[in-house]
C-alpha cells in the first residue's frame, strides 16, 4: 500500500518536471520563431535593395546612412556588402530552421513521455481505487 | 450555401471534413483560422499604409517638379520652425532604397521608383486579399458548424 503511494508521488514529480521541461522548450520554441520571423523580413528588404542596386548605372551616387550622416559608397562596395548580408542572413536562417526542427522534435517526444507518465498514475490510481 | 461560389470545390471538402471534427477539434480550427484571418488582415493594414506613404512621395515628387528653378520657398525646420529658402535642383533627388541606403536619382527615375515600388505592392495586396477571404470563409463556415454541433448538443445533456 505504502509503497504504491509513494511510486505515485514519484510519478507526479516526474511529471511536473516533464511539464517544465515542455513549457521552457515550447517558451524557446516560440522565441525561435520571432527570431526567425526577424530575419525574414530583413532579408526581404535586404533583397530588394539588391534588385534596386542591381538597376542602377555604374555612375550612379550611392550613399550609405551611418548614424545621421550619409556617407558615399561605391556603388561596387555597396553591392558587394548588401550581397554579403544576404548570405549572412540567409545563413542564420538555416541555422535556425535546424534548431527549430530539433526543438520541435524534442518538443514532440517530451509530449508522448508526459502521455506515459499520465497513463501510469492513471492505472496507478485505478489499482488503488480497487483496493 | 455560400460555398458553392467560385472556388469552392476546396472549401466544400473542407467543410466535409469538418462536419466530421469533435467539438474540440472544430474549436481549435476556428481558433488557428481567427488568428491567421487577424495575421492577414494586419499584413493587409501595412501594405496599405505603405502604398499611401509612396503615394504620398510621388505627388510630393510630382509637385515639386512643377516648381521653377529658383523659387523661393519655406523650409520646415521643425514642425512650428520655418527658414526662407530658394529652390536649387529639383532635378536630383535622393531615395530611400531601404536598409539605410540612399540612391541619387534624377526626377523621372525617382517617379518611376515610387510607380515601380506602388505596382509591386499593390501585386502583393492582390494576392493577400484572395488568401485572406479563402481564410475568411474558413473560418466562418468552422463557426457555423461549430455553433450547430452546439445545439446539437446541448439539449441531450
Amino acid at each position: 500500500m505504502s509503497s504504491s503511494s509513494t511510486a505515485l508521488r514519484d510519478l507526479q514529480r516526474d511529471l511536473e518536471n516533464k511539464a517544465n521541461d515542455l513549457s521552457k522548450l515550447q517558451k524557446d520554441i516560440a522565441k525561435s520563431h520571432q527570431v526567425r520571423k526577424k530575419y525574414t523580413i530583413q532579408l526581404g528588404e535586404n533583397e530588394l535593395v539588391l534588385k534596386e542596386l542591381d538597376l542602377l548605372n555604374e555612375d550612379a551616387n550611392v550613399y550609405k546612412l551611418i548614424g545621421p550622416v550619409l556617407v558615399k559608397q561605391d556603388l561596387a562596395e555597396a553591392n558587394a556588402n548588401v550581397r554579403k548580408r544576404i548570405e549572412y542572413i540567409s545563413a542564420e536562417l538555416k541555422r535556425l530552421d535546424s534548431s527549430l526542427q530539433d526543438l520541435e522534435e524534442k518538443q514532440h517526444s517530451k509530449r508522448e513521455a508526459i502521455l506515459k507518465v499520465q497513463q501510469r498514475i492513471q492505472s496507478l490510481q485505478a489499482g488503488k481505487a480497487k483496493a | 450555401m455560400a460555398s458553392s461560389r467560385g472556388g469552392g470545390s476546396q472549401q466544400v471538402i473542407r467543410s466535409g471534413d469538418m462536419e466530421k471534427m469533435s467539438l474540440d477539434q472544430l474549436k481549435a480550427v476556428k481558433e488557428q483560422a481567427d488568428i491567421e484571418v487577424n495575421l492577414l488582415q494586419d499584413s493587409l493594414n501595412n501594405i496599405r499604409t505603405a502604398t499611401g506613404r509612396l503615394e504620398n512621395a510621388s505627388a510630393a515628387l510630382h509637385d515639386l517638379s512643377l516648381r521653377p528653378q529658383g523659387k523661393k520657398m519655406l523650409v520646415p525646420l521643425t514642425a512650428s520652425l520655418y527658414v526662407p529658402g530658394t529652390l536649387d535642383d529639383a532635378d536630383k533627388v535622393l531615395v530611400d532604397i531601404g536598409t539605410g541606403y540612399f540612391v541619387e536619382k534624377t526626377m523621372a527615375e525617382g517617379k518611376d521608383y515610387c510607380e515601380r515600388k506602388i505596382n509591386l505592392l499593390k501585386s502583393n495586396f492582390d494576392q493577400l486579399i484572395e488568401v485572406a477571404s479563402k481564410k475568411k470563409t474558413l473560418a466562418d463556415e468552422a463557426g457555423l458548424i461549430l455553433q450547430a454541433k452546439l445545439k446539437q448538443s446541448s439539449p441531450s445533456s
